[in-house]
């Protein structure tokens, strides 16, 4: 066909430019420039495969591709990077249509979006954002850790945020403020700045700390309880002053009320960071009269004095002691005993069974330890916090002093106040602090310090990133953010959190943006351990992984799972992630790794032999084992299928969405159903199923690229665990083709197939990391951005630190736009209120 | 329950008549509650609202007959002893385009979201325009309560931001309100926070607060004037939140002696769903019986929850359930959720009933609606609506009967009809075009 040979030459010229990217940009315009005929055939292909349905007449979509401006590309670029997607993801032409093959969709996509890039690069569009972007929950709690040195449980103290469906829930448009939140604000700053200056509560108070039925206690629980341990619970509970504390600790029970394992004699250790607080020896039940069968439990009943200890045993579990104010791991568990048998040799599929099982021979395990307190207070005690706010000492107030006590209170807010609004505070704002602080003094010292604080922890300032336009810049114009603002931009992209000292300092001097510094900065933040909030708020997010705690699992059809494995699922993909972040892995690696993290438990999940206990480590894995890579993490394939059964649709969709960057179309109302039975009547595998639904065509241009990327999953069940039979007990056939006739088969087979579009994989991860960078959904026309980044990355083998640097230099982080004229007149219109 | 077997942190008295009463209120207690009467001779109206998500089990939902003599279907058998207090309303038609978004986002606006990620936008809800009327007598202007927590990513719907599919509330065309879970918060909403029984240091943590406020208001009107309209919507609604409170302690400060029985505060989230969803409609009937507020309205799930109800022999996920391609057994599954539902609104109903409000009872003087923005959910169907009114209105709303409209009237006409009955007439809300008739009481 004459039509190959032009394609033939077109994906040479474009070969290089891709090839030269940003290495010599100007040449490759002039490359773009000079192949007059790719025009022609991006218009013979449009004209082929996409009017017949997308023309003035039909407006399909609100494409009219007969008509659209080849020579005017980047006028009307929104229009058009619809129509890169399409042909990137090649969703289109619909199933059954004629497509073109492979070399022309790159090909004409690639020259759509060279044209539009060209334009783009000379005069690039930041966009504008939102100007007040409010402190999100996660930023809230690490902004109070790093600025006060109080870890608080903030999701006790704040709603959690909006997120857009495949956003993130840093976005600034959703970010609104309601009457309830002023006031849940108001309530957290008053008790952060009680617990920071170590003000005692108006009462004692009780934190109860409860632990899931389902989380079995059959080992060491926690790397903070000590060695010879079996079961129970470490917490982290933040004392908050000296004084006295009590501990109550109450037991899980069976269906009838009966403590589990207080047949038997159990000792239970309380410790503080790991001394010993006090031995409870309870337990022995059976010294006490007849027991009550194990089963008919409950309906037969034990002699009187058993079934009261049974019932009320552990009401004794309490002791109370002093304790010095701060942040404390407060362990309490079982004695193991030295016949106790370990690990595998003990029952396990047990689970969600024990909702229903009525056995009350079970270990004792802990339900929930109550921390209550303080009584008889008898000091703030020396913690963290009150070290990092008390920079100075007021004199004795032994007559006089007053303007020492003034100094003093101002050096403290004064530097609070800095590090608190990220920026160089006026005399005004810390007046303002002041007058709180005359106000709390009347009651001391302490509580003056404590009210001003209470007040800046609500200040506008505080609880939102403020992003000014420059005085006098001109309307609708892209203008460079200044100093300060972009290092709250960096610290909050890479740490969800405040500038440190050394980036607000170099911010202060102006001397931030300066490219190396920048970039060194970058590295430096990047580096930090506070980092790991790129795992905990964009991966999380980017993944899915936060919906594992929503997932249920209570169904008969997974009788192992346990808590212990969701939270295992959590820390694999957590510390698998942070591991590719801290090594500066490439991109790819997140998909080929042959290395996981696995515990005891997840390990005997995987079949990976040899792994004892509670801690986490790195395993290789043999090359014929499905594990290894995100493809494998039982975590996700949980949070991608429903309670009951797998979904190749939910997987196949998550896959597009996450990790390929083209989310498909949302399904029309009223679906066909999945016809129930074959043709001929027989029973049918959801495979059949989806088959026979994928004829219809409107139904296959969604599904067909979906479906057989979920189909080589099926091998994992809905709790990731590894299967040769479906649900129905039908052989799982875990083959796929994709409509471009790619075919493959298994993880091991998906797994190739998408590191073989390891650029747009690397692009979904880009995209997504871009947008959580700068708080808001991405437009059009930020992807010439997506596409800069991604074109340096591949230099260096999309390196996590190239694409972050990347995002960094690029000019929606940097830049933003002034609002339009019409807005402005608006302003100056308004009278002030 | 297991929320009797929780500690109990403190106990909060504020200015107690009367019997100590921990949370939930548990039946045994409707009588210790009968001996408080609000001491407000004349009874004001009241609004209540509780939204269940996915659709409806249509088929096991409409009564057959309209009129007075209908039957009850088995998903509002529950309510039997309700039947000559409440409406079965049939036939109404949402507003909304986009699945499961717009079924919650029109529920009470009568207007339809926007997809992609912009800032929201919908309109007033029909309860904040009660609320804002009604708030001069509150202290409280209205209660937003949920079951399911706004932590989740990806699942929400039609490429909408998820906080269509999370709230039914919106204060303004531009403020969605968030809906809270923990019944913890909720009681601090109610209560305050002060952390003591002593009325006095409540109300020196209310001049503590004025006092940042004043001066937190002073800050941003400057920030305010400083960037300009275009771009002050979230300074505003941090201003509008700071003045709401404002109004709270001064309304305190005007009204001293209200009488709350003793309450201990719950403790947080319970573990199952039964008992979440009692707690929080017990905190709804007292926060109506101490008249703390007039309006609440209450999401018995996220519009396309995903929530199994093992307990009731349903292992099924809601939502994918809720697509039951038309097949008995799915369809059964499905109403036995529903029906479970309307089981847990029932036991509400009874509390409400059993106590004393003004002339009648709580419920003689309530308005409650009912129901989903959507109806069948295998189709994501906006028309016939399933929704049901129950509650006396304050002898505005007339019960037993099943009316059915023709030609799909919009489901906000509905609501401008009962804004009507509840006396504070609007010209229009959302889409409407227009007001109902409902039976023999027209709107007015």
């Amino acid at each position: 066909m004459a039509n190959t040979g032009t394609n033939v030459r077109l994906s040479i010229g474009l070969g290089l430019v891709l090839a030269l990217g940003a290495v010599d940009r100007v040449a490759a315009q002039r490359v773009d420039r000079s192949a007059s005929g790719a025009s022609v055939s991006t218009r013979e292909m449009l004209d082929r495969f996409c009017v017949r349905c997308h023309n003035e007449r039909t407006r399909t979509a609100g494409l009219t591709l007969d008509t659209m401006d080849l020579a005017q590309v980047y006028g009307d670029a929104e229009r058009w990077e619809k129509v890169v997607t399409k042909l990137r993801a090649q969703t289109m032409p619909p199933g059954g249509s004629p497509r073109p093959d492979e070399a022309t969709y790159q090909i004409v996509a690639s020259w759509l979006e060279t044209e539009i890039d060209a334009v783009a690069l000379t005069n690039p569009e930041p966009g504008r954002g939102e100007t007040f972007h409010r402190l999100n929950r996660a930023e809230y709690h690490a902004v109070i850790r790093d600025l006060l040195a109080v870890d608080v449980d903030v999701a006790e103290l704040l709603p959690a945020d909006n997120t857009y469906e495949h956003g993130f829930d840093n976005n600034g448009d959703l970010l609104s403020i309601s009457p309830d939140l002023v006031s849940r604000y108001l309530s957290a700053a008053r008790r952060i700045s009680r617990l920071a200056v170590g003000i005692a509560p108006v009462g004692p108070t009780v934190a109860t700390y409860r632990v899931h039925p389902a989380l079995l206690q059959d080992d060491r629980q926690h790397e903070g309880l000590s060695f010879g341990s079996r079961g129970g619970v470490a917490v982290n509970h933040y004392f908050p002053v000296d004084g006295e504390y009590t501990i109550k600790i109450r037991l899980h029970r069976n269906f009838s009320d009966y403590i589990l394992g207080f047949s038997a004699p159990q000792e239970l250790d309380v410790r503080v960071d790991g001394e010993l607080i006090t031995r409870f020896s309870v337990g022995d039940a059976d010294a006490l009269g007849q027991m009550a069968p194990l089963s008919f439990s409950g309906n037969i009943a034990g002699g009187p004095d058993w079934e009261y200890y049974m019932n009320t045993g552990d009401a004794a579990l309490e002791v109370r002691f002093p304790m010095k104010a701060g942040r404390r791991l407060v362990g309490v568990s079982f004695v193991r005993r030295h016949a106790e048998l370990e690990g595998a040799l003990q029952p396990r599929n047990r689970g969600y069974g024990r909702f229903v099982d009525e056995r009350y021979d079970d270990h004792a395990s802990v339900e929930q330890v109550a921390i209550g307190g303080p009584y008889a207070v008898s000091g703030p005690g020396d913690t963290a916090s009150r070290r990092a706010i008390f920079v100075c000492q007021p004199p004795v107030l032994a007559g006089g002093g007053d303007d020492e006590v003034a100094s003093c209170a101002r050096r403290i807010l004064g530097r609070l106040a800095r590090r608190a609004y990220r920026r160089p505070v006026t005399d005004d704002e810390i007046e303002t602090l002041m007058d709180f602080f005359e106000t709390g003094y009347e009651s001391g010292f302490d509580d003056g310090v404590q009210f001003a604080l209470e007040r800046l922890l609500v200040d506008p300032d505080f609880l939102f990133r403020v992003e000014r336009d420059p005085p006098g810049v001109a309307p609708d114009t892209p203008f460079q953010l200044s100093d300060l603002e972009l290092a709250s931009r960096l610290s909050f992209f890479l740490w969800s959190s405040l500038p440190d000292e050394e980036l607000l300092a170099l911010a202060e001097r102006g001397q931030l943006s300066a490219p190396e510094v920048f970039e060194q900065q970058t590295r430096r933040l990047l580096a930090d351990p506070k980092a790991h909030a790129l795992v905990d708020n964009f991966v999380s997010q980017w993944l899915r992984l936060r919906n594992l705690d929503s997932q249920q699992r209570e169904s008969a059809e997974y009788p192992e799972f346990d808590e212990n494995l969701r939270e295992a699922f959590r820390r694999e993909t957590e510390l698998f992630v942070a591991s590719t972040i801290r090594e500066d892995r490439s991109l790819l690696e997140l998909l080929s790794a042959n290395y996981t993290f696995v515990n005891e438990r997840l390990a005997r999940h995987y079949g990976i032999p040899g792994v004892y206990g509670d801690r986490f480590r790195r395993v290789v894995i043999d090359n014929d084992h499905p594990r290894g890579g995100l493809l494998g993490h039982g975590g996700l394939l949980m949070v991608t299928s429903h309670p009951n059964r797998t979904s190749p649709v939910l997987r196949g969709k998550w896959l597009l969405e996450t990790l390929l960057g083209a989310p498909p179309p949302e399904p029309p109302p009223n679906i066909p159903g999945l016809p129930d039975r074959g043709e001929g009547g027989e029973p049918a595998s959801v495979r059949d199923r989806l088959e026979r639904h994928r004829a219809n065509p409107v139904c296959a241009s969604c599904h067909a690229p979906m479906d057989p990327l979920g189909f080589a999953l099926e091998n994992f069940d809905a709790i990731g665990g590894w299967r040769a039979h479906s649900e129905a007990g039908l052989p799982i056939d875990s083959s796929g083709t994709m409509p471009s006739g790619v075919q493959f088969e298994g993880p091991a087979g998906l797994r190739n197939v998408l590191l073989g579009r390891g650029h747009e994989f690397a692009g979904a991860v880009s995209e997504k990391l871009l947008a959580y960078a700068v708080g808001r959904g991405l437009e059009y026309y930020d992807r010439p951005t997506v596409r800069q980044i991604l074109r340096d990355a591949a230099a260096d083998d999309y390196r996590w630190s190239s694409i972050v640097l990347g995002i960094v230099k690029s000019a929606p982080f940097q830049w933003r736009r002034s609002p339009s004229a019409v807005t402005t007149q608006v302003v100056s219109a308004t009278p002030q209120q | 329950m297991i929320i009797k077997k929780m500690s109990l942190p403190r106990r909060m008295v504020l200015r107690g008549l009367g019997a100590a009463v921990s949370l939930p209120l548990l039946d045994a207690m409707v009588p210790a509650l009968s001996a408080f009467s609000r001491t407000a001779a004349n009874s004001a109206r009241r609004f209540g609202v509780v939204y269940v998500p996915n659709g409806m089990a249509m088929e096991h939902w409409t009564p057959t007959a309209e009129g007075s003599a209908f039957s009850l279907t088995p998903i509002l058998q529950p309510l039997a002893s309700f039947q000559d207090q409440m409406t079965v309303v049939s036939g109404l038609r949402g507003y909304w385009t986009p699945a499961h978004a717009g079924a919650s986002t029109t529920f009470l606006t009568g207007a339809a979201g926007v997809a992609g990620e912009t800032a929201p936008v919908a309109d007033t809800s029909m309860d904040q325009i009660l609320a804002r009327e009604w708030s001069q007598d509150t202290e409280l202007t209205s209660l937003q309560l949920a079951i399911d927590s706004r932590a989740n990513a990806g699942q929400c719907s039609g490429g909408h931001s998820c906080v269509y599919t999370n709230t039914i509330c919106w204060r303004s065309r531009t403020t969605p309100l968030p809906m809270e879970n923990n019944p913890r918060v909720v009681f601090e909403q109610m209560f305050g926070d002060s952390g003591s029984t002593d009325p006095e240091v409540r109300r020196a943590r209310m001049l503590r607060d004025r006092s940042i406020l004043d001066s937190v208001t002073e800050k941003v009107t400057d920030l305010r004037r400083e960037v300009g309209h275009a771009d002050s919507l979230k300074i505003d609604e941090y201003l509008e939140g700071v003045r709401d409170i404002e109004r709270r302690i001064r309304r305190v400060e005007q009204q001293q002696n209200y009488d709350v029985p003793e309450v201990a505060q719950p403790e947080g989230i319970p573990a199952t769903f039964a008992e979440h969803v009692r707690l929080m409609f017990d905190l709804q009937v007292l926060a109506h019986q101490v008249d703390l507020t007039r309006v609440s309205t209450f999401m018995l799930g996220r519009e396309v929850s995903s929530r199994t109800y093992t307990e009731i022999g349903v292992p099924d996920a809601h939502h994918p359930l809720s697509h039951h391609e038309y097949k008995a057994d799915k369809i059964a599954l499905m109403a036995k959720i529903n029906a479970y539902h309307t089981s847990l609104f029932a036991e509400y109903l009874t509390k409400l009933r059993a106590t004393p409000d003004g002339e009648g009872s709580l419920l003689d003087n309530m308005l409650l609606l009912f129901g989903c923005g959507m109806s069948d959910s295998n189709a994501h169907s906006p028309l016939d609506l399933p929704v049901l009114l129950v509650g006396g209105c304050g002898g505005q709303l007339e019960g037993g009967r099943h009316l059915r409209y023709e030609n799909d009237p919009l489901m906000p006409n509905l609501l401008v009809t009962l804004m009507d009955k509840l006396g504070v007439p609007v010209e229009r809300l959302g889409k409407s075009d227009g007001r109902l008739t409902l039976g023999g009481l027209t709107g007015v």
